[in-house]
């Protein structure tokens, strides 16, 4: 029996943070699929009812309905590890610096996944701002990842992933999407290549998977 | 030069989706132009405003910018009752019309691309199939293409060999008929039809008329959104950006017959938009 | 100059892939299971597919497109498509001269790659692109202080930062951009890099407000 249901579009970063949280934690789940685009589904008068900011994703596991893909995260980490690696609470510093990427995270939504939704799918938006911020969001990060390289360090938050990876990671990876390619951004490169080799792992489209790591791939 | 033949193909510019939230502003072979009305009385007109035909037809508005002389493709399966005629939007790409639709036309990038749906590592082989230009009609054809799919469909229970058809209806629209997993003596049919809004970026829209009775009209949309979005970080990563149309340019094998057919009958019809040439 | 810095090997290990460019040419960076680097054409002579979007299998690189098989010549070796095929050694892509010394990746598209010597004893810093021209960037350089003091410059892209040192290695991108491997001295410890790196950062923040206001 499955423990949520994800209201969910498959083009849609913030959805595909709960998708790849799920898969890493091993969790299944029920998938309603919204037409975010083109039906604009999520300003219908049912969505509207579900969840008043006409957002995706939604989260509902019984009575509880979350809209904010940061209270998700916290919410499936909480339920669904028991050894509390992925959603640090105890450690009153490792928690914060969590919840400091977490508001990155939203950050990142409305410069690099606005600029996204633009280049893909036309999207109004005020580009110029985006696109600078974007610029800006991106070469913070690329500071704060070679930070880490320095303390030999992989992940952004302690000595393994955690929910703040998995909330930056999708705009980020899916920055060329809007034309933002990695190739200035060494640490980010490798950071986003750690997430993905991940067990667990799922893809959506502009992130392929690592051919790689395949066990029954051809290697010449 | 290179535009003159594609003036006067048509080209979708907007669907009844669209036209129903106001007037869109585009552009199309370099040319700015409006659209509004409604299904039964689309407008087209350029910044000057000068009208163009328009039709609508697979649920799009489709536009001709030169003198209409090439009359639009017939998709007969469109009228056959119990199909689900579903539009997808449209998505940019910053990539030749052309190399769209060679993209579409592709298979042997199944299994590396849309790995777990059309195709799965080691069912790499490409079978020898068949590819012509077929002259009485002008179009490319593909037949006797048959590959494993894990998903060959939205309405695919499990993973199975797939028949594939492809027909290049006009430089820049192509239809795909392949096996119905539900519905095994039909085939369902995909297309896409790009608008080249230059000869380096274009607006692609997919249609589809299935056999489903099951799956949510979202879930439909959205399969074939993520099939065609995981090809755009392909498209944008060519190069050059213009499909090369002398064959020593880039390399083909035996699985890229039906490209090496498109290329071919592009080149023999002067269709330059897109395209890298010593002729144009 | 013909041979350039590329980036550090630090932030490439073996099996991994990245972009570089150099002179114009669009580069493929690559690292096989034994460790060699390469530096291609990016560009797999199928369908133009970048090369740098691809993935290691063993010593291959092997396109994302179709997973066209490279080996370290650039000759192609396997086509997924034709599994029984030996592929004709007309496929193959240009292959360029590339070595790796003291940490960095020095690459050379006209001939054999000879780094120009680095003049202090270093370890790696990290690797950035700034938007600004070479001497818009030195100005920068002087402008933005570190540890409460001036910079000062011993030399072409070395620079004295209190009791530090900084090398800015420059790989011209195209025209108003620069590639630049920061290298630091030997003597600086792990607590120094993460002040120093931010340096680099207020640097380049300076030089791209110049060719703004410029």
């Amino acid at each position: 029996m499955s423990k949520f249901t994800l209201y969910n579009y498959v083009l849609s970063g913030n959805c595909y943070k709960i998708r790849l949280m799920a898969g890493l934690l091993g969790v299944t789940y029920d998938t309603v699929a919204v037409d975010f685009y083109p039906g604009l589904e999520q300003r219908s008068e049912r969505m509207l009812a579900l969840n008043p900011a006409g957002t995706l994703p939604v989260l509902v596991a019984g009575d509880l309905v979350l809209s904010e893909t940061q209270a998700m995260l916290a919410w499936l980490a909480t339920t669904h590890d028991p050894s509390g690696k992925w959603y640090p609470i105890k450690d009153a510093s490792l928690h914060a610096q969590v919840l400091q990427w977490l508001g990155f995270s939203a950050r990142l939504t409305t410069s690099v996944g606005a600029a996204r939704l633009n280049a893909m799918l036309d999207w109004p938006v005020d580009v110029e701002a985006v696109r600078s911020a974007s610029r800006k969001d991106l070469d913070e990060l690329e500071l704060r990842l070679t930070d880490r390289v320095f303390a030999n360090q992989t992940w952004l938050v302690g000595d393994r992933p955690t929910i703040a990876d998995i909330a930056c990671f999708p705009y980020v990876a899916l920055s060329p999407d809007a034309g933002f390619e990695h190739d200035g951004y060494p640490a980010i490169r490798n950071w986003l290549y750690a997430v993905r080799s991940l067990p667990g792992f799922v893809t959506m489209p502009g992130i392929h998977p690592l051919h790689e790591l395949r066990e029954d791939g051809a290697n010449g | 030069m290179s535009r003159a033949y594609a003036l006067n193909d048509w080209y979708v510019v907007a669907d009844a989706q669209t036209l129903a939230r106001g007037p869109r502003l585009t552009r199309l072979l370099d040319q700015d132009v409006t659209v509004s009305g409604t299904p039964d009385a689309p407008n087209v007109v350029d910044d000057a405003g000068r009208a163009y035909p328009t039709q609508f037809k697979y649920g799009h508005v489709w536009t001709c910018l030169g003198d209409a002389s090439r009359p639009l493709f017939a998709i007969p399966e469109a009228d056959e009752p119990g199909r689900r005629l579903v539009p997808c939007g449209v998505v940019r790409v910053k990539c030749s019309p052309l190399r769209a639709v060679e993209n579409f036309l592709d298979i042997a990038h199944f299994p590396f691309v849309h790995t777990g749906i059309l195709g799965s590592e080691p069912h790499t082989e490409v079978a020898p199939y068949k590819a012509e230009i077929r002259d009485g009609v002008d179009e490319v054809w593909a037949t006797k293409i048959s590959f494993y799919q894990p998903q060959a469909a939205k309405s695919a229970q499990s993973g199975g060999d797939t028949d594939y058809q492809y027909r290049v209806a006009a430089p820049t629209s192509a239809v795909l008929y392949k096996t119905c997993p539900p519905k095994p003596e039909a085939m369902d049919v995909i297309a896409i039809f790009v608008q080249p809004r230059s000869e380096t970026e274009c607006d692609v829209w997919p249609w589809m008329a299935l056999y489903d009775d099951t799956s949510d009209f979202a879930g439909l949309v959205q399969f074939q959104q993520e099939i065609f979005l995981q090809d755009r970080s392909i498209l944008e990563n060519q190069r050059p950006v213009k499909l090369p149309l002398d064959p020593k340019m880039e390399i083909p094998t035996r699985a890229d017959l039906t490209s090496i057919a498109y290329r071919r009958w592009l080149k023999s019809k002067g269709a330059f938009y897109g395209a890298l040439t010593e002729d144009a | 100059m013909l041979t350039r810095p590329v980036g550090l090997l630090r932030d490439l290990d073996p099996k991994r892939v990245m972009r570089a460019q150099v002179g114009g040419q669009d580069l493929v960076i690559w690292r096989a299971r034994n460790g060699d680097i390469s530096a291609w054409d990016n560009r797999c002579p199928h369908r133009g597919m970048a090369l740098s979007h691809g993935f290691v299998r063993g010593n291959d690189l092997a396109c994302l497109y179709h997973g066209w098989h490279y080996g370290s010549t650039g000759v192609c070796r396997y086509i997924p498509a034709h599994p029984e095929l030996d592929p004709p050694a007309t496929i193959k892509t240009t292959v360029f001269s590339v070595v790796s010394v003291d940490g960095v990746i020095w690459v050379n598209t006209e001939g054999a790659a000879k780094p120009a010597p680095v003049p202090i004893a270093s370890q790696p810093l990290r690797s950035f692109h700034v938007d600004a021209q070479s001497e818009g960037l030195a100005q920068a350089c002087l402008a933005v202080a570190f540890d409460g003091g001036a910079p000062e410059q011993l030399a072409h892209g070395l620079y004295q930062l209190g009791a530090r040192q900084v090398l800015l290695l420059e790989n011209p991108l195209d025209g108003e951009r620069i590639q630049i491997t920061a290298l630091i001295d030997a003597d600086a410890k792990p607590e120094d890099c993460a002040a120093l790196s931010r340096w680099c950062d207020a640097v380049r923040r300076a030089a791209q407000i110049k060719m703004v206001a410029a």
